[in-house]
């Protein structure tokens, strides 16, 4: 296994970094905490240099990368607090609708679309806090005017932003893998509810299907249909590694700076990095880092290759990420004093884009139960609709 | 970046699998004569190291009439794999191959690596490391074991302590003091001692694990004369080797904590199961995270030490690598603390019971040695903060 980047890859991500420091500086992160910037105008840029259609395959206009090159965008996306529809659009719209079959028409427009940069995406999957298809119990049922979904996601990338969302739904009377549907919708058709989010970069939305009537040139993939479970849970872990990395970033950026003010703060006539409470931190600190981006590149590898490991990869990765989050962001803000929990500072962007990178698509806690039943520990969950209860 | 090394590197593999089906030392005779310490070479371990000798399997990235195969660090790399996953150990005497013979052929004489480390190397002659002492732990340099100059002789007063398989061993690479005058790190020099030699008096010191087989011992020297021939390298040079030594230990040191971590994680894998069906199920969530917690320490010491490995492939420089003695040996004593806790009140027992799968508590206290020896969790910290995060001291 070789875990290092390759000179192209090395290239790759030394590239996105220096656009990234130029499109998007950290006054332009500031400006949209304060709601004065905007962050159309970072899109505008990417859409310029054809990022959008990243992970879109080249017969559909695309640059047809492969997973290592986005999950190292995303790596980047996450240190320079990205905000705009590119998460969204490359790590989760993009590998569903691949995945959904690019041969239908209705997919190869969107992606021909994205990689046009005229059109931005998201998927709308979680509901009541949970990330896993099988826990989907929105519902699409076959009327004469199209399909009519009922049902409320939550916590949708972009949600409220996006132009597509893809909404996943399942047949009435379906559970776990079965029966699961996906429609794209245009957001104007959806009641997205923005939500309050300590993070604007990460913009969420609460959306209510009830009432809404899909038709039938609008079904990615209908209720039932072959493979949708698989390729649920493929674009999954493309998103969930992409949002680990992106967590990862963030911390990393948490790291360099805490340790950079160790070295140049002084107390008691000495910087306060040369007391060892805060050196042995500062390695911890780094080791989480260290960990988390191993992790990820693993993950990251496990789907290029479409190895056979990359469920547990992956859920390992997000796990690892969102415990280095806890103990970097903590540590970060704790390190500092009193400067780093004030606004003027810049380090509370990197610590929230951490803290809400390790919410979505699950956090730590999440990954962990799932991996107790991946490797055997605990034994899989009935879906029933009512509290999970373990299966004895 | 890729999931698989390249064919080569495999073939080889496949050669060095062939060659260890039809060479390595059969489980029966190992049982039959287990090592009970790190210089002890059972009659199986001293034929095993002489046939991997000959054979350039020893240490493959070394020539041919030192028991390699100028092998490439990836090849090396596939060989420790190998060996771990065949359950064979690379000898019983990990010291003297590790770093006593390798700093002998770097530092010493002809006659000393005629006489000393070509025999550890066959397997012949086992070696222990005379460092730590009573005042010199942590802070090595500090040791005050004295070497005086008599004639053609060395006269050697003082105490070694924690010293690993001096019981067995053939003979000292001891580190002792020979000018009490010049700064702490200049007055140090290497001399090889017989643990023959009258004079010396070796003490096991019986641990909390496994008292019954004392790896870890006080070695005591009183006048103890030894030739003047025996220094290694030169007069008042030694902290280089004490180093250098380390440098060796560290070169793939990582891969066996690694490999450690992914076997003993292995083995849970097979008994947790029955193990968490016996506790309540609100106990068995708690206790199944846990366990998912050493499983992701055992998957990212890998990826960890993995990615550090292919930056220095590459000739680059790894800094993670500072990262992995500390975070294997803890990541390894939180899974054998989370392995005996699994039987719930288990943990009062010493070892595996016939009713229980899992570990008892000894292997927990037995973790200790992983993270107090050769530079304990505090001092790796410091290591990491001052010469990797370059924070001041």
């Amino acid at each position: 296994m070789d875990l290092e980047l390759s000179e192209d890859e090395a290239a790759l991500r030394d590239n996105v970094r220096s656009v990234l420091a130029s499109i998007c500086p950290p006054a332009a992160v500031r400006a949209v905490y304060e709601g004065k910037g905007d962050p159309a105008a970072v899109w505008a840029r990417m859409v310029e240099l054809d990022w959008p259609g990243l992970a879109v395959p080249e017969q559909h206009g695309g640059l047809g990368m492969g997973y290592v090159a986005v999950a190292l965008v995303a790596e980047e996306l996450g240190r320079a607090v990205v905000p705009g529809p590119l998460l969204a659009t490359a790590t989760q719209f993009v590998p569903l609708v691949r995945e959904l079959g690019a041969e239908s028409a209705l997919a190869g427009d969107l992606l021909a679309r994205v990689a046009a940069g005229e059109l931005t995406g998201t998927v709308a999957l979680a509901e009541g806090g949970r990330w896993e298809p099988d826990a989907v119990a929105a519902n699409a049922r076959e009327t004469a005017d199209g399909w009519a979904l009922a049902g409320t996601k939550v916590a949708v990338l972009d949600g409220a932003g996006a132009d597509e969302v893809l909404v996943v739904a399942r047949a009435p009377g379906t559970a776990g893998a079965e029966g699961l549907g996906v429609f794209a919708v245009p957001r104007a058709d959806l009641a997205a509810t923005a939500r309050t989010v300590v993070d604007p970069t990460l913009p969420l939305a609460d959306v209510a299907l009830d009432g809404l009537v899909v038709p039938a040139g609008r079904v990615l993939a209908a209720p039932g249909a072959a493979g949708v479970a698989e390729a649920l849970d493929r674009a999954g872990q493309e998103a969930t590694v992409a949002l680990a990395l992106g967590t990862v970033g963030a911390c990393r950026v948490v790291f360099e700076r805490t340790l950079e003010y160790a070295k140049v703060r002084e107390q008691y006539g000495k910087p306060i990095g040369s007391f060892q409470a805060l050196k042995h931190r500062l390695a911890d600190m780094y080791l989480a880092v260290e960990r988390a981006t191993s992790l990820g590149y693993y993950a990251a590898l496990t789907i290029a290759e479409d190895d056979p490991q990359r469920a547990v990869a992956a859920s390992m990765a997000k796990a690892a990420a969102g415990e280095c989050q806890r103990l970097v962001a903590h540590d970060g803000l704790q390190l500092h004093g009193g400067i780093g929990v004030t606004w003027e500072n810049d380090l509370h962007f990197p610590v929230k884009r951490a803290i809400s990178g390790d919410a979505l698509y699950g956090n730590a806690v999440h990954h962990r139960a799932r991996l107790a039943r991946m490797l055997g520990f605990l034994p899989s969950e009935k879906h029933d609709g009512d509290d999970p209860e373990v299966v004895a | 970046m890729r999931l698989t090394f390249g064919d080569e590197v495999e073939a080889f593999r496949r050669e060095f699998q062939a060659w260890l089906a039809e060479n390595r030392p059969s489980a029966e005779e190992m049982a039959a004569e287990p090592a009970v310490a790190s210089a002890h070479l059972p009659g199986w371990a001293r034929a095993w190291a002489r046939r991997m000798f000959d054979a350039g399997w020893l240490v493959p990235g070394w020539p041919p009439e030192l028991g390699g195969r100028h092998a490439g660090p990836v090849e090396v790399l596939a060989y420790l794999e190998e060996l771990t996953r065949a359950g064979v150990p690379r000898t019983t005497n990990p010291q003297g191959l590790g770093i006593v013979a390798p700093s002998i052929l770097d530092y010493g004489s002809e006659e000393q690596i005629h006489d000393y480390a070509m025999p550890v190397l066959r397997g012949e002659r086992s070696a222990c490391l005379g460092m730590s002492e009573p005042g010199a732990g942590s802070d090595l340099a500090s040791l005050s074991t004295r070497a005086v100059v008599d004639g053609d002789s060395f006269v050697i007063n003082g105490q070694k302590v924690w010293t690993s398989g001096a019981a067995y061993a053939d003979f000292c690479f001891l580190f002792c003091r020979t000018d009490p005058q010049a700064p702490k790190h200049k007055g140090i020099s290497v001399v090889l001692v017989d643990m023959a030699t009258p004079g010396i008096t070796v003490r096991p010191l019986a641990q909390i694990a496994r008292p019954e087989h004392p790896d870890l011992t006080e070695v005591f020297l009183s006048d103890v004369v030894v030739p003047r021939s025996n220094l290694v390298g030169r007069m008042n040079d030694g902290w280089a080797m004490a180093n250098g030594s380390l440098a060796h230990e560290r070169g793939m040191v990582w891969l066996s904590g690694v490999m450690m971590l992914e076997q003993e994680v292995a083995g849970l894998r097979q008994t947790a199961p029955a193990a968490l069906a016996r506790l309540a199920p609100a106990d068995r969530v708690v206790v199944a995270d846990g366990l998912v917690q050493s499983c992701i320490d055992a998957a990212a010491a890998r990826c960890l030490g993995y990615r550090g490995f292919a930056k220095l492939v590459r000739g680059g420089s790894a800094p993670e690598q500072a990262l992995m003695k500390a975070f294997t040996s803890e990541a390894g004593q939180r899974l054998a603390l989370r392995s005996a806790e699994l039987g719930a009140d288990r943990t009062v027992d010493i070892g595996p019971t016939p009713d229980s799968p899992v570990t008892g508590i000894e292997r927990y206290f037995g973790s200790f040695g992983g993270t107090i020896s050769a530079g304990s969790s505090e001092i790796q910290r410091n290591i990491i903060a001052e010469k990797v995060l370059g924070l001041p001291r």
